[in-house]
């Protein structure tokens, strides 16, 4: 169900083993090695990518490796064996911000995890957001859960969790949306 | 015919446009001396931009420039220390006594260096990771984060060189008094003598711009719009990002290509956000000043 990427561990096999990702060709490398890993893969998985042991990252690699992840793997038509949920974690948080702007540019979101606890970042209606941020406190939620608790409408809450979950930022299971992590 | 073209006594940013009016004075001439005798003082700014002077005198064709050492002793070991004269051989004709000396020195971040390719901005990041962190965090009082950011922006700024310039380029770091200031700063300075932001991005934006477009609407869209060259809407972040580090650090970028010059100002300084019209020097220079002691703003 989790797939765990060590991401300084794929830039280690690529050459010298260096703690940094910068630049847009490495950043490309380090996103075709991923995805020939992932490309191994089928059914519904959660992608962890692990930076804990990056050192620095700077916006082209933010972009090549995961940006351009996301919108290979989720904004994409074509169905793919892979039903992935991508998340990130082990950024500080400078990096997380400087991510959050690489992905808002390009209208994308993501699932980042700092310190246990979970968030979104990218680009995200104000609606799905606070779904989002409550799902991460609760854990799992059906939309009428969802709608009493924070007062909303069924439809709006429904449709906040419909948003989520066709970006791949929620799971749905049995009628219960839930983040991420909370399912690993 | 010769022509002269004097380096400032203290050649930073800020006396760069009177050594840019020297090379747009200088062209046409079959000799160029380049005179650096009465220099005191020299930024990384400088240092670079000097380098990038020589590649484009070296382009525009006719002998070999001529460039005079500096003729203070002191200063002159400086310039050997920061590695000036390993790269300046290859582009003017020294006149005066180089000194050998071994390179670095206690406040040199990073000596003058080659960025050409992908690999050199490696290289450059991973010396500033693994030799200058003590020095940025503690005699300059940076936060440690800090200078993670510091790799990211050294990063963009170098890559901008390897992507766009069409040339190669110099990058030099060092750390010092910054009189206006009244504390240490950190100086990241990167040269190049290449097509310069109006050239790379005018295929895509001169038609938006219309009448107003030149180099400083060109400069304008890169560095306050993120506009890219490329329609890959991932790309142009390198100098939003770099834009993001100095102002959670109270920083400063400015950047001059063509005829103009931009800059991102801080509370502490008293610069002019954009300059037009000044002497044609080609590529682009950039610098980036980072405050010791900083707390990240909120």
């Amino acid at each position: 169900m989790i797939k765990q990427i060590d991401v300084r561990s794929v830039l280690a096999r690529l050459g010298p083993d260096r703690p940094d990702l910068v630049t847009r060709p490495t950043g490309r490398a380090v996103r075709s090695s991923i995805e020939a890993e992932l490309s191994r893969l089928s059914g519904r998985k959660i992608i962890v990518l692990d930076f804990t042991s990056v050192r620095t990252m700077d916006c082209s690699c933010a972009d090549e490796i995961v940006a351009k992840l996301i919108q290979a793997y989720l904004v994409t038509e074509m169905p793919l064996p892979l039903d992935a949920f991508f998340l990130v974690k082990g950024l500080d948080e400078h990096q997380v911000e400087d991510l959050d702007e690489v992905l808002r540019r390009q209208r994308l979101a993501l699932v980042a995890e700092s310190a246990g606890v979970v968030r979104l970042i990218g680009d995200v209606a104000e609606q799905a957001r606070i779904a989002f941020e409550h799902l991460a406190l609760r854990g799992r939620a059906a939309a009428q859960e969802l709608a009493d608790e924070l007062a909303w409408t069924l439809d709006d809450a429904r449709a906040a969790l419909d948003e989520l979950a066709l970006r791949h930022l929620v799971m749905l299971e049995s009628g219960h949306y839930l983040p991420p992590t909370a399912a690993a | 015919m010769s022509a002269l073209i004097e380096v400032p006594a203290r050649f930073d940013e800020a006396s760069f446009e009177q050594f840019a009016a020297g090379y747009a004075a200088s062209k046409g001439e079959a000799k160029v001396i380049v005179d650096a005798h009465a220099c005191e003082w020299i930024s990384p700014y400088g240092l670079a931009a000097l380098l990038a002077g020589g590649q484009a005198l070296a382009e525009r064709g006719g002998a070999r420039p001529l460039l005079t050492v500096p003729g203070d002793k002191d200063v002159c070991h400086f310039w050997a220390r920061m590695g000036f004269f390993t790269h300046a051989k290859e582009l003017y004709e020294l006149h005066g006594t180089v000194p050998r000396v071994k390179a670095g020195s206690s406040n040199v971040l990073l000596e003058v260096t080659p960025v050409r390719q992908a690999e050199d901005v490696h290289t450059v990041v991973h010396h500033i990771q693994e030799k200058s962190v003590e020095i940025l965090t503690g005699e300059l009082g940076l936060d440690p984060k800090g200078t993670l950011g510091f790799g990211m922006a050294l990063s963009e700024a170098c890559q901008n060189i390897v992507e766009h310039a069409g040339t190669g380029g110099w990058v030099a770091v060092h750390a010092y008094s910054w009189r206006k200031l009244g504390k240490r700063v950190v100086v990241i300075g990167v040269a190049d003598a290449g097509v310069g932001f109006r050239s790379t991005l005018e295929p895509t934006q001169a038609n938006r711009f219309g009448e107003r477009w030149g180099d400083g609407a060109a400069l304008e869209a890169a560095l306050l719009h993120s506009v890219s060259r490329f329609r890959d809407p991932g790309r142009g972040q390198g100098l939003a990002g770099i834009r993001r580090y100095v102002g959670r650090w109270k920083g400063k970028i400015s950047i001059r290509s063509g005829t103009a010059r931009i800059a991102i100002i801080p509370e502490w300084d008293q610069d002019v956000p954009l300059e037009e019209n000044l002497a044609p020097f080609p590529g682009a220079q950039v610098q980036i000043v980072i405050p010791a002691e900083a707390e990240p703003a909120r």
